[in-house]
């Protein structure tokens, strides 16, 4: 049966349309041009120019700091949301269910509307630390979904074994779950961490003076038009860190799959 | 008797499941015990009650005098193994047995002798290292035997252990369990539904049919006299007559009218009383086919009718045979050479006889127990359906 | 303690961290949008005391059903175009080899790990008038030069497309995976045409993923406000950008949080529709795992 070609040039289409707008980025952030319309010769001049830039250094140091930290509560609040979503199956599973799943779905611009309200009502100052909850939050139904996943195909009885060997919780939990879900909580964990440092509209709603992130730094260089091929540059970076990291990430996996 | 291992009036459901009703045994120490019955009659959830993974409704499980029932798993000198084999796939085949010993604190070296003997037990000596991913299905259920003996448990439950494995490796996997718990001489409580498997291994087994026990005795007692028509059954194939007392003979006989046969003798050991309704289990074996009248014989009934199905297996021939209403079916060993003689075959005339002492009149009959056994068409070429309930 | 107490007791240990922690940050932030639509803003931009019917009122804007409406018909215009596209993509990906496939789920994948900042950067920089893509298409005449790319409706309908069709491609891909092609096989046998078998044997065996993908579209582009505030212009404001607006510039929080009860009501309700539509076919929620 001959096949047809449109899944095959719609499927390279979309390849097409995914990269040119990244590697026109990055093309133009080593192009002397100040619109990048067309190219005036090669210059490492918006490098320069970005590394003399504290601010965006200190919301660096900011998203880092945020990112560490919800990434850390996520992973415990979601492993153990998977856990219990994967082992028992009540009514209040159900209900808890629904409420992982759909922040996930939520537009971002509601939940960081509501954060605020929420924040501003109970009498918290904007900050970091508000940054830190709003983050936990989305992150929550993130991680638990990557490692309900992984739960799908773990074999239970394996802790009925460990308890029938002797194995009390603790020990169960250390000594047997923690060393096989590794992989998925590491997956989760990456995945939080990426969605924690890439956050704009949410940290947006809830940041407050002085705790400016990187995106939210990267939003107001965009808004105010200024210094757009300082931007490029700062961009291509950020591309090239995340695909290090993907790539890393990826030769991980394969290499514990072996 | 020696009161090692009790149930006492346990009864578990789940939700409206019935998973044990009123289940009361006892197990004997260093006896190898089957819990056989089709799935969900709940031979399962008595393990895991046992094991400690469920706990009862109510009633109690005692083991050497103790009440374990509310003892969690790891307070237990009981071992499981699973029928996914359970094994820690993060751990090497040394450390998967030497995960037990190392939670109780053994010392060092004492586990490393242990782990040693174990393996060798096992004959798994060279794969010591090897994560279990690596092992063949029959390797996998040795370590897990391995995993749970070297904890020395005063019993030892396996769950459907013999599932996962083919054909061939299940046979060589029975022997050796046979040979392992002839070796380490503790109590096995072994969870099946296969008769093949329970008949081979058991000193004794109790058969379970909708959380009820339905029967417990030795292999042999269980194929040659079982009191209920699920037993006769479920364990090998048989026929059942519905009959009434007419007439009680001397001895321990009685001589009964099933319906359309001339007048059947029976041997019956509990008290009966003329007028009697009685649920009779022959087993096609016990049968003898020939095409002339055999001669009368005290005890012997004969009756008279039409072959209706042949099978040619080989080793034996199956028949069923037409005598009114009733479709009996007779397994016919070939005890001589076949092609001399001019066989039986299909809607010849036939006498089928029997002995009274091989009929067996059943405590409990029901009417849908009946579909637990082959029927003619679709055993062809299925010998092991029959071959695996030779007592 | 009894086994079965144990297992309540360890159903309670593992769950009230996530639950407790769900209810109070998203839970009670959501029902707190519809109660501060009620209050009176003060001064200082801050809520103030008492409640009031007037923002309510002033929901009535003459300017908001055309902002609701182009909200409305972006995100739908958005999710058809992910739909056709993704669906031949996850077709051929499903297809492939299984090499193959893992190279183009990694490709397919990549953009949605990168900033998403960076990506409407770059979309920005492309349409530019001063950019390439306008430099190119004016140079071989398909465009005047007087034409605008960007800051109008068309360039935001192309950015959502851009930024959400991964998510399209994923479920779909997931649930062509699991479908049995000789299925497709079969009823060219049976004589359907080429097309005919693709619309009515894979897209109907593939429904689960098409639910997912337009949930997983459709939702989160209704509340889109970064992209029409980056590639779009004045006159193509979306309900993300005015709540936005009310919230920073205007500093009238109760205003916001009406505009975003408004669009709480307009999310949920295809939502549960969705769910409905699953539930009633005895299948699972849509799952995102995919995603991942």
């Amino acid at each position: 049966m001959k096949r047809s070609v449109i899944p095959l040039l719609t499927t390279l289409f979309v390849l097409v349309f995914f990269y040119l707008p990244i590697v026109v980025l990055v093309v133009n952030s080593f192009n002397a041009s100040r619109f990048g319309g067309t190219w005036e010769g090669s210059t490492l001049e918006w490098y320069r120019m970005l590394f003399r830039e504290t601010s965006v250094w200190r919301a660096l140091r900011n998203t880092l700091i945020i990112a560490v930290g919800a990434t850390f509560a996520s992973v415990v609040l979601g492993t153990t949301a998977a856990f219990a979503l994967h082992r028992y199956h009540t009514r209040l599973q159900r209900l808890h269910y629904t409420l992982i799943y759909t922040p996930l779905v939520v537009p971002e611009i509601l939940m960081g509307m509501s954060l605020l309200l929420f924040f501003v009502a109970a009498g918290f100052e904007l900050g970091l630390f508000t940054i830190f909850l709003a983050h936990t939050t989305f992150c929550i139904s993130y991680v638990a979904m990557v490692v309900l996943a992984r739960l799908q195909d773990f074999d239970f009885s394996i802790i009925e074994a460990a308890q029938d060997l002797g194995a009390g919780w603790w020990t169960t939990a250390w000594r047997v779950l923690l060393p096989l879900l590794a992989p998925g909580l590491a997956a989760g964990g990456l995945l939080a961490f990426t969605l924690s440092i890439d956050d704009f509209v949410i940290t947006f709603f809830v940041s407050g003076p002085g705790s400016t992130t990187l995106p939210v730094r990267i939003y107001s260089m965009i808004k105010h038009s200024k210094n757009m091929p300082m931007i490029n540059a700062l961009s291509a970076i950020l591309l090239v860190v995340t695909f290090a990291a993907v790539w890393g990430s990826q030769r991980l996996t394969k290499e514990s799959h072996a | 008797m020696d009161d090692f291992l009790v149930f006492e009036n346990v009864s578990k459901s789940f939700g409206k499941v019935r998973a044990a009703a009123d289940v009361s045994l006892t197990i004997r120490r260093g006896e190898f015990f089957s819990l056989l019955g089709p799935s969900g009659c709940g031979k399962t959830t008595l393990l895991r009650i046992l094991a400690g993974f469920e706990s009862p409704d109510s009633g109690r499980v005692l083991l050497n005098g103790r009440d374990i029932t509310q003892l969690a798993p790891n307070e237990r000198k009981v071992n499981t193994i699973f029928q996914s084999y359970a094994l820690f796939p993060h751990l090497t085949v040394a450390q998967n047995i030497a995960f037990g010993p190392q939670i109780a604190g053994w010392p060092r070296a004492q586990i490393r002798e242990e782990v040693d003997k174990m393996l060798h037990l096992v004959q798994l000596t060279d794969q010591a290292h090897k994560r279990p991913d690596l092992l063949s299905g029959g390797q996998k259920q040795r370590v897990a035997i391995a995993r749970a003996l070297i904890n020395k448990p005063q019993v030892l439950l396996l769950d459907e252990p013999l599932a996962a494995l083919d054909l061939k490796l299940r046979q060589r996997m029975l022997i050796e369990l046979d040979l392992i718990h002839d070796e380490v001489g503790i109590t096995f409580v072994y969870v099946t539904h296969d008769q093949g498997e329970a008949m081979s291994l058991s000193d004794r087994i109790a058969v379970m049919d909708k959380g009820r026990i339905e029967q417990i005795g030795t292999p042999a007692q269980i194929y040659e006299a079982p009191r209920t028509s699920f037993v006769a059954a479920f364990i090998g194939d048989t026929n059942f007559f519905e009959g009434q007392v007419v007439e009680l003979l001397g001895g321990d006989y009685s001589r009964l009218t099933v319906e359309g046969f001339p007048s059947v003798e029976c041997f019956n050991d509990n008290k009966l009383n003329v007028g009697d309704l009685v649920y009779l289990s022959i087993r096609p074996e016990k049968f003898r086919i020939s095409r002339e009248r055999p001669e009368p014989a005290p005890h012997v009934n004969a009756v008279q009718g039409r072959v209706a199905d042949v099978i040619y297996l080989g080793s034996l021939t199956k028949y069923w045979v037409r005598v009114q209403d009733y479709r009996i079916a007779v397994w016919r060993p070939a005890s001589r050479f076949l092609l001399d003689e001019n066989p039986i075959t299909w809607n010849d005339e036939v006498w089928i006889s029997w002995h009274g002492d091989d009929s067996f009149m059943l405590e409990r009959y029901s009417e849908s127990d009946e579909k637990l056994m082959e029927a003619p068409p679709e055993q062809v070429g299925d010998p092991n359906g029959h071959g695996a309930a030779k007592p | 303690m009894t086994p079965a107490r144990r297992a309540r007791w360890t159903e309670a240990l593992v769950t009230t961290p996530s639950l407790a922690w769900l209810l109070v940050f998203f839970v009670v932030p959501t029902v707190i949008i519809f109660a501060i639509t009620f209050k009176p803003v003060d001064l200082y931009g801050g809520i103030g005391k008492g409640w009031t019917l007037d923002t309510l009122k002033s929901l009535f804007n003459p300017n908001y059903p055309a902002i609701v409406w182009r909200t409305v018909w972006l995100s739908l215009a958005t999710t058809a175009v992910c739909l056709i596209l993704a669906v031949p993509c996850g077709y051929y990906v499903a297809r492939s080899s299984d090499r193959w496939r893992q190279m183009l789920l990694l490709l397919i994948i990549l953009p949605f790990w990168t900033s998403f900042l960076v990506r409407v950067f770059a979309w920005k920089v492309l349409l530019h008038p001063e950019g390439p893509l306008k430099h190119a298409l004016a140079a071989v005449g398909l465009i005047g030069p007087d034409t605008l790319l960007l800051y109008n409706e068309k360039a935001i309908l192309l950015v959502m497309v851009y930024t959400f069709l991964p998510f399209a491609i994923l479920p779909i891909y997931a649930a062509a995976e699991k479908f049995d092609f000789r299925l497709l096989e079969a009823a060219r046998d049976l004589g359907a045409r080429p097309l005919r078998a693709f619309w009515s044997v894979f897209v109907p065996g593939i429904r689960r993923g098409l639910l997912t993908a337009v949930l997983v579209v459709f939702i989160p582009a209704l509340g889109s406000y970064v992209i029409p505030d980056i590639v779009g212009g004045p006159n193509s404001e979306m309900i993300g950008n005015k709540i936005a607006q009310r919230t920073f510039s205007d500093r009238n929080l109760p205003h916001a949080s009406g505009l975003s009860a408004f669009l709480t009501l307009g999310v949920l309700l295809p939502l549960l529709l969705v769910l409905a539509l699953q539930r009633k076919k005895g299948e699972e929620a849509p799952s995102m795992q995919e995603v991942s």
